[in-house]
């Protein structure tokens, strides 16, 4: 997908998520025009008495990206759980929403933003 | 129906018998108050009866929607997290509990399907101990509990149930009435789907909305948004992240750790510190004397028992005695000795108020300001009319 030529991606900063869940939402609303978290291409992986969250994206072109809070290149601690957990191999990778990513719309923090 | 699943669930524990009613668009839509209807509803099912609602907003890209209401003999709380949105997409606008069931365990509910699942084990574990039982056990870690810990299951009327792993909103003693019913947590997962009007159109008006409750905020502070004293410098140096409720632009849900140091960004300690949002009982944390550290770890240990921590502190600090979390541990074993706070002590912890009713964060909405003529098109692309706010 690109603006004008320039091809586009998602970049994350890991550490301005909230857990708000809203670009999980956006995801599945716009393709499948209605509201919940079972369609996204991202999803937020949350464990929530360690305080520990962050994001996982399905893309065409780069496979899952991890937004991990401990940055991407610490090594995932075993038996964690962590992002990448299996249910978002099951579904589609994103599209950027035709050219203007939705969830980097409605992410409140600018977590999501989208780059050329 | 947009926005609802249509559907009032009855669970009788005694008999284990599940009867739906229907819940009719042109009701809701004329009359849209949650708090409302499962005030109602309990009404109808008896003052033994407990019940769960969700607004007509919950789960929306409304600003704060999050929210949903339970309601016993003891009075009224909200449901903040993300225990709503998770039990209106598992298929139940409202879920009432009637009866008692014939042994200790939990309710469970999900994909259209609510039941009674019987665990003796349940009884011995520790609030925290129990949502993660009940993650284990159906396998799913985003699965949410309210539950009461052994302070519920002893009746104390100083009880509060407890989301998932922290306290803040029951003040209305509903840990003990759940617990008085077998029933020691209320499971929900949704893995349903909400229709809107106009989807495009609901995007855009939300996007436009949280525009301007944002420009009215100022910079997300965490609890210290809405709490002065949580950014106090102790506790500001505890602070690992800022969580925010479904649906929030300004959490104030903020995390200190205790545990290991609060810049450990990496998955290590399982049980690290404590979500704060609990504003009541962190000023009386503050108030007693209590440093940041030992606030934290007070309500680690109150959450766990299932303990409410005002009327614990009240109580661990009378006497003038100068009060340690070994003091107010050493309380928390003995819940049988507390005696109950007078009729209508916890009234009022939340706002039961217009935003509340649809679904929405009644702090967020408390600071924004509620204002009906910014939210309706948010509403009118959801359901496809105005409706009373």
């Amino acid at each position: 997908m690109s603006r004008e030529g320039v091809p586009l991606k998602l970049d994350f900063e890991p550490l301005k998520c909230v857990a708000c869940g809203l670009c999980e939402t956006v995801c599945s609303l716009n393709r499948d025009s209605v509201l919940t978290s079972m369609g996204s291409s991202i999803i937020l992986h949350v464990d929530d008495k360690a305080d520990y969250f962050g994001l996982v994206l399905k893309t065409t072109g780069d496979g899952l990206v991890l937004a991990r809070p401990e940055g991407p290149g610490a090594p995932q601690q075993p038996g964690s759980g962590g992002p990448g957990a299996k249910p978002i191999l099951l579904r589609e990778p994103c599209d950027l929403c035709g050219g203007a990513p939705k969830c980097a719309m409605v992410c409140p923090t600018g977590c999501i933003k989208v780059v050329d | 129906m947009e926005m609802m699943n249509g559907r009032i669930v009855a669970l009788d524990l005694s008999s284990g018998e599940v009867t739906e009613t229907q819940l009719e668009e042109d009701i809701v839509l004329a009359d849209p108050s949650c708090v409302m209807r499962t005030d109602a509803i309990w009404k109808e099912h008896g003052e033994d009866s407990v019940v769960l609602g969700t607004g007509l907003l919950t789960g929306s890209l409304v600003p704060g929607a999050c929210a949903g209401v339970m309601a016993g003999e003891t009075g009224i709380m909200p449901i903040m997290g993300n225990f709503a949105v998770e039990m209106k997409l598992s298929g139940f606008d409202f879920i009432a509990l009637t009866g008692k069931a014939p042994g200790p365990g939990y309710v469970w509910a999900r994909d259209g399907i609510i039941e009674f699942v019987r665990s003796d084990a349940v009884r011995t574990l520790d609030s925290w101990e129990r949502t993660d039982r009940v993650r284990d056990d159906q396998g799913d870690r985003r699965i949410q509990v309210l539950s009461a810990g052994p302070w519920g299951d002893s009746g104390n009327p100083c009880a509060q149930l407890v989301n998932c792993y922290w306290g803040g909103e029951d003040k209305a003693g509903l840990a003990s009435r759940l617990a008085s019913k077998n029933v020691l947590a209320v499971a929900v997962r949704g893995m349903g789907e909400l229709s809107v009007v106009d989807p495009e159109a609901h995007f855009a008006s939300c996007i436009e909305l949280r525009s301007k409750v944002v420009s009215k905020l100022g910079e997300p502070k965490g609890l210290a948004s809405y709490f002065g004293p949580a950014g106090r410098d102790d506790l500001a140096a505890l602070v690992h992240r800022h969580v925010a409720c479904f649906g929030c632009p300004h959490p104030c849900r903020t995390f200190a750790k205790v545990a290991e140091d609060p810049k450990q960004m990496a998955l290590s300690h399982k049980e690290p510190g404590y979500l704060h949002y609990d504003v009541p009982g962190l000023r009386k944390a503050f108030e007693v004397g209590l440093d940041a550290r030992s606030a934290t770890e007070v309500s680690m240990m109150c959450a766990r028992m299932g303990a409410e921590p005002v009327a614990v502190l009240e109580r661990a600090s009378s006497g003038g005695r100068e009060l340690t979390p070994a003091i107010v541990r050493e309380l928390l074993a003995t819940p049988w000795d507390m005696e109950p706070l007078p009729a209508g002590r916890f009234a009022g912890g939340f706002a039961i108020d217009r935003a509340l009713a649809m679904g929405l964060c009644p702090r967020l909405w408390a600071k924004a300001g509620f204002d009906t003529s910014a939210i309706m098109p948010c509403v009118e692309s959801a359901v496809g009319r105005g409706v009373p706010l």
